[in-house]
């Protein structure tokens, strides 16, 4: 009893490492299984505040670029309203009006990106939007040339997001040109380029044909524009081809998104 | 006692200048900023004077390393590097203990140990502290190509700012 009093005095030290490692250890292993307790990541109010603080401060610098991005993207969707309104048009002569919820499902909430990553291998992003404006977890996130995440925790005033570049991250996405579908995902250390599988050897596919997110399942509406092939290939006896595409977005530079909150799915769920 | 409160006042600037400048810095999308990354906060532990206790070097490793944690969203990773680095500190210190052992007025820097010690001590605990970063973050060693070439661009990019550091504000203390 004596010798072990002594052992243990004597490698205190060493002891005292070996503790505090397995902790860590236990944090980060914790971590991987997506069980974060949610005051020690930055959704919670601490890191939150603070990073908020420091986006004000930098936010001045591209002002410029934001506004010329709003500018585009306003342009888009004054040309879909004209579209839609002829669309409606059309339809109401020829049919008696429909529920406005099937016609519109999809809410949109706009966000700001206070905190993002892109060089890790699951990166994440902070937004500043939490519970108090109807935010919930699964909700996806689109920005104004792509699609950028999928909620992931929730708190009242900030929420983080899992982004595109995640390697737990699969998004349903089509070739608009002849609809084969497959699933995004996202090799390691290239934040420019996500590789869509599992589209069969049937489809021809040309470089630069558009990738678009299919609508099958309901965190993003269908045909939300994603990127263009850059390459694309079959592995040695797949069936399938791997197929890589340019992100139109540059997640790197993420700033003004937008969650889309689908009502249509909680009212066919009551 | 005012040594101790410099101490904890010189570590808070520094986390700060980690969390809001050198992060967004080592965010960028071209080859360089993907491969590597800028750490200024372990000089606080190399900063630590030289005849504090291993224990508290190492306690006060794993705290700093979660405080990074929690603004970088990698929970446990810095702390798990952190932690090793302030317990190989105290190693380190003594293979590196001059003829005659350190004396009272010895502070790990530049003034005080000169730049050839500086440079061995800093570049040595920055190896291992960069190399088990890489290592709890890529947590398998199938990728050790990745976690070598991470290691090296990072550890290059950690030791100018850390020599920087020294050089501008040469602390005494």
């Amino acid at each position: 009893m004596n010798n072990l009093l002594l052992f243990i005095i004597r490698y205190s030290a060493f002891l005292l490492f070996v503790v505090l490692e397995m902790i860590a250890l236990v944090l980060i292993v914790r971590y991987n299984d997506n069980q974060r307790t949610i005051y020690l990541n930055s959704s919670s109010i601490f890191s939150g505040r603070l990073y908020n603080f420091a986006d004000k401060a930098y936010e001045y610098n591209n002002l410029r670029d934001i506004a010329d991005s709003l500018a585009n993207e306003n342009a888009k969707l004054k040309t879909n309203i004209f579209n839609l309104e002829r669309t409606i048009q059309h339809i109401s002569i020829a049919e008696s009006p429909v529920d406005s919820c099937i016609l519109e499902p999809y809410r949109i909430i706009e966000a700001r990106v206070i905190n993002n990553s892109i060089n890790q291998r699951n990166n994440h992003f902070t937004l500043d939007k939490g519970i108090a404006d109807s935010i919930r977890a699964g909700m996806g996130v689109i920005s104004p040339h792509g699609i950028a995440g999928i909620i992931d925790q929730v708190g009242t005033e900030y929420s983080t997001a899992i982004s595109i570049l995640h390697s737990a991250a699969r998004i349903s996405a089509a070739i608009r040109r002849n609809n084969y579908f497959g699933s995004l995902i996202w090799k390691e250390t290239d934040p420019r380029h996500m590789i869509l599988e599992a589209v069969p050897r049937q489809a021809d596919l040309l470089i630069g044909d558009t990738i678009v997110t299919s609508g099958y399942s309901y965190i993003y509406p269908r045909g939300i524009f994603i990127g263009t092939i850059s390459k694309f290939w079959i592995e040695g006896g797949s069936n399938y081809y791997t197929i890589e595409v340019k992100l139109q977005e540059d997640i790197a530079r993420l700033d003004q998104v937008y969650v889309v909150d689908y009502t249509g799915e909680r009212e066919t769920q009551q | 006692m005012t040594q101790s409160v410099r101490h904890i006042l010189r570590g808070l600037l520094i986390i700060i200048v980690q969390v809001l400048i050198l992060k967004r810095i080592s965010s960028g999308s071209n080859w360089l900023w993907l491969h590597g990354a800028v750490f200024l906060y372990p000089i606080i532990i190399l900063l630590l004077p030289i005849r504090m206790s291993r224990h508290y070097v190492t306690i006060i490793g794993f705290l700093i390393g979660l405080l990074i944690d929690m603004f970088y969203d990698t929970m446990g990773v810095h702390a798990f590097a952190l932690t090793a680095t302030g317990y190989v500190r105290g190693i380190l210190l003594s293979y590196l203990e001059p003829r005659g052992g350190y004396t009272t007025a010895m502070s790990p820097t530049r003034h005080s140990m000169g730049i050839n010690w500086l440079m061995i001590y800093s570049s040595l605990l920055m190896l291992v502290h960069v190399f088990v970063y890489y290592v709890g973050e890529i947590f398998t060693f199938v990728y050790i190509g990745q976690i070598l070439l991470k290691t090296t661009i990072t550890f290059l990019m950690t030791m100018m700012v850390i020599m920087g550091y020294h050089l501008l504000f040469n602390p005494r203390k």
